[in-house]
């Protein structure tokens, strides 16, 4: 890769840092180790990329480095991410969506509210880790469910049922929030 | 309903379920009114995950950290390579040139490039509503229940033109309907009409995500207006006030009686003539 390439690459590159600092974030949650995490997944994208161009999805492969590294990061500190069994989750979360169609609860009526926004960003945040990450990927990164499969390293199946519990998931979360706010707001 | 068909609703909004899966899961859906509830819903919650973008901030000290970091590992230039960079820049000078003169050459002669990406899918999409694949999420023939049904499902606002009422006289198009599409991550709203029997389809989405480009460039009202023909479609794409626009029919010339859809007074009257070939 000659200087000019690697100027275009760099600045291809750059454009996801908004995604990966996200991503980071989502997998670590401090900011600190999440800054740090961004810049060796930067290094090291670089590095590989001066032996060969990336093939396919720029913004796929750097997630797939940076997880990489995550994986490595908590494998050094013999430590485990804090994955809950994802099969575990009450399947009666998957049941009819009260919190949507009670009006009170009903997305379009509470939008209008600044909170609604965070306590998204809470519930997601609440999420196991498991979870948390494919709702980002698929939902906040827009990544397709082939592509995700590639950053997890595993098959679109497992990709799709775990997202299907993560919304599921994410809703009970959305409930509880919604239910202990009233609760907070009655007299 | 069935968890099989909750997940499909699931696939289907996350654009996975394809092929004949997906003209069978619509054909099913345009029969049953509690999956479309049920799509609904699911699709407010999927709206609500991406109102929540970003969801970290970045810091603003990381960018110049990670530039500092990356000039350090930045692999310097040998004497060689300058050499040959030096040749290549003068080579790569003289193709530039050469394509420069091309290019403006050619837009001088013929201002014709290939269709934008809204415009293919415009067409696509009127191409599956047209063979029955793509059924309507409202049917209605009143432009002020589609106006609403829009409200906090694109993030936009989109308020659709009131028929004008000539006494005595029938409508001169006809509303059929809409439904939303999905479009870079986010939803542009689709609406059906009909003119004289003939179906017209208007996608309209934010202007930061869609942008006209390419095919026959037509100015008129201040507005650049992009014209191309696709697979025996006319589609006409312009950018107005932060919304672009793509209408999709098969009307003579540059399709360009199907504006009446919006523009049905002596304004669209002007529209019209304005957009016919010279």
């Amino acid at each position: 890769m000659d200087q000019r390439e690697w100027k275009a690459f760099e600045e291809a590159a750059l454009e996801h840092l908004e995604a990966l600092y996200g991503y980071a974030r989502s997998l670590v949650r401090n900011p600190t180790e999440a800054e740090d995490l961004v810049q060796e997944t930067y290094l090291r994208g670089m590095k590989a990329a001066r032996e060969s161009t990336p093939a396919g999805n720029l913004k796929a492969w750097l997630f797939t480095i940076l997880r990489h590294l995550w994986i490595n990061h908590w494998r050094r500190r013999c430590q485990g991410p804090d994955f809950v069994p994802l099969e575990s989750v009450d399947p009666a979360a998957d049941e009819p969506m009260d919190w949507i169609t009670d009006e009170r609860h009903r997305p379009d009526v509470i939008l209008e509210q600044q909170v609604l926004r965070d306590q998204i960003r809470t519930a997601i945040e609440n999420l196991a880790d498991g979870f948390r990450e494919v709702i980002v990927l698929r939902y906040i990164e827009g990544f397709s469910y082939n592509q995700i499969a590639q950053i997890l390293g595993c098959p679109a199946g497992t990709v799709m049922s775990r997202l299907s519990r993560a919304r599921a998931e994410l809703r009970r979360q959305l409930l509880h929030q919604m239910n202990e706010s009233h609760r907070r707001m009655a007299p | 309903m069935t968890g099989h068909v909750r997940d499909q609703i699931t696939l289907y909004l996350d654009d996975e379920l394809q092929g004949e899966d997906r003209v069978l899961f619509e054909a099913h859906l345009a029969g049953c009114a509690g999956c479309r509830a049920a799509l609904e819903e699911e699709r407010r919650l999927i709206a609500a995950v991406r109102q929540a973008r970003p969801l970290y901030p970045v810091p603003a000290t990381l960018p110049a950290r990670l530039a500092h970091a990356l000039r350090q590992a930045v692999p310097a230039p040998s004497a060689t390579r300058r050499r040959v960079a030096s040749l290549w820049f003068a080579l790569a000078a003289v193709v530039l040139l050469a394509v420069v003169v091309s290019v403006v050459w050619r837009t001088i002669r013929r201002p014709v490039l290939g269709p934008s990406e809204i415009a293919q899918v415009a067409v696509d999409t009127h191409q599956r509503y047209v063979r029955g694949q793509l059924p309507l999420e409202i049917q209605s023939h009143s432009p002020d229940e589609i106006s609403r049904w829009f409200e906090n499902k694109v993030p936009f606002n989109l308020k659709l033109p009131r028929y004008p009422e000539y006494p005595g006289q029938a409508k001169p198009y006809e509303l059929q309907g809409a439904r939303l599409i999905s479009f870079h991550q986010e939803y542009a709203a689709y609406v059906s009409y009909q003119l004289q029997g003939r179906p017209i389809s208007l996608l309209v989405t934010s202007s930061t995500i869609a942008h006209p480009a390419g095919g026959e460039i037509i100015r008129w009202g201040g507005l650049d207006f992009h014209f191309d023909a696709l697979n025996g479609w006319k589609v006409l794409t312009w950018t107005d006030q932060g919304l672009t626009y793509a209408l999709v029919s098969d009307f003579e010339e540059r399709g360009q009686a199907s504006c009446i859809v919006c523009h049905p007074g002596p304004q669209g009257r002007s529209l019209v003539e304005g957009l016919k070939p010279q």
